[in-house]
């Protein structure tokens, strides 16, 4: 499946998901946590693999010029 | 824990985590029967058991050194490129889609999960579910091997019919991948159910053994890795803790390499047939308290 907008959606993802990394790495975000104070790198970690990923599935997308 | 308490559950912990009969539920129901004094709730039981993972995953890594080398390589020429054209590249996105799944399953219901089923009898009943688990896979196998009308030749020339790993398709990775949730149910395991899983997708033994030890190799080394600090809280006996976890990756090497050898030509049934008596013993062992 190679478009443009699903690669730059999948790009977008990326973003959001580095964003959530930061905020669970920095304290800031308590979602889903087993406590509801300080950073949680597990949670920070995944969601910055989870950015990896989605930029790597972007350059996947994209449609490449032969 | 005395060294002596620590070393046996660093061997036992290396010696079942990559053979298909749940380490976790060794670890829960053995010190039970044991009648071991020590908690599994104490605050240094964690860190110790993330040092005998990091053991484990020490070993896989050392096992296929020259194949992470070149999945690594494959995983960032691939994901610059936006293609995949070898073999290595295709394994290295294969085990990405894999890993995803179980990493997102145990970062959000990892701990909750365990903490509920984290009994010495619950432990043994799935232990008994694991082994039956293991035959179905098998005879879902067999039923394969008579599809393709294979149950007449020699064992080694049936596996060769099947695919080697890099030919799975990410759907299947994804699947595995997720499978591993289950082995958070202390009795269910890790490698069982990945290796049974890979076998599903149409994967040789042999190959389906190394999915599964290739998959559980960054799972298991960034969960240790997260829980590092840990191990430097106050009262953990460190030296301990690091024979342990050497012995750990010692036993987890020597399995690793059976089994690769073993699965040429052997099947899982065995291993379902130790679980379910040994999930039977257990049962029976806890009830009348012997």
């Amino acid at each position: 499946m190679k478009s443009s907008p699903f690669a730059i959606g999948l790009a977008v993802l990326g973003v959001v998901f580095l964003i959530v990394a930061a905020l669970y790495a920095l304290g800031v975000l308590q979602l889903f946590a087993s406590t509801s104070s300080g950073p949680h790198f597990k949670h920070a970690i995944l969601f910055a693999v989870l950015a990896v990923a989605s930029f790597v599935a972007a350059n996947f997308a994209r449609p490449k010029t032969a | 824990m005395n060294l002596a308490q620590a070393l046996f559950m660093g061997l036992l912990q290396g010696a079942t985590e990559l053979f298909p009969v749940s380490s976790l539920g060794h670890s829960v129901i053995i010190p039970s029967l044991l009648h071991w004094s020590f908690k599994q709730s104490d605050p240094t039981f964690v860190p110790f058991l993330v040092l005998l993972h990091l053991g484990t995953a020490g070993a896989l890594l050392v096992l296929y050194r020259s194949q992470w080398i070149e999945i690594s390589r494959g995983f960032f020429t691939a994901a610059v490129r936006g293609s995949i054209t070898t073999p290595a590249e295709r394994l290295a996105m294969l085990l990405l889609t894999g890993t995803i799944p179980a990493a997102i399953l145990g970062v959000f219901f990892e701990t909750r999960i365990k903490s509920l089923f984290a009994s010495a009898y619950v432990a043994a009943g799935f232990l008994v579910v694991n082994g039956v688990l293991l035959f179905a896979f098998e005879q879902l196998r067999r039923r394969a091997e008579r599809r393709a009308a294979l149950d007449t030749k020699p064992r080694e020339e049936q596996e060769l019919s099947f695919a080697q790993a890099e030919r799975i398709s990410f759907f299947a990775a994804a699947v595995i991948g997720a499978c591993q949730a289950l082995a958070f149910l202390p009795g269910i395991s890790r490698s069982g159910v990945t290796i049974g899983g890979g076998l599903l997708a149409g994967l040789r033994h042999q190959e389906a053994a190394r999915f599964s030890f290739l998959l559980a190799t960054p799972t298991i080394l960034g969960a240790g890795i997260v829980e590092v600090p840990q191990l430097f809280s106050t009262g953990v006996p460190l030296g301990e803790y690091l024979a342990a976890a050497v012995l750990s990756g010692l036993a987890a090497y020597a399995s690793a390499r059976f089994l690769l050898r073993y699965f040429r030509s052997g099947r899982l049934d065995p291993y379902g047939w130790y679980c379910v008596a040994a999930g039977v013993a257990s049962l029976a062992l806890l009830h009348f308290s012997l």
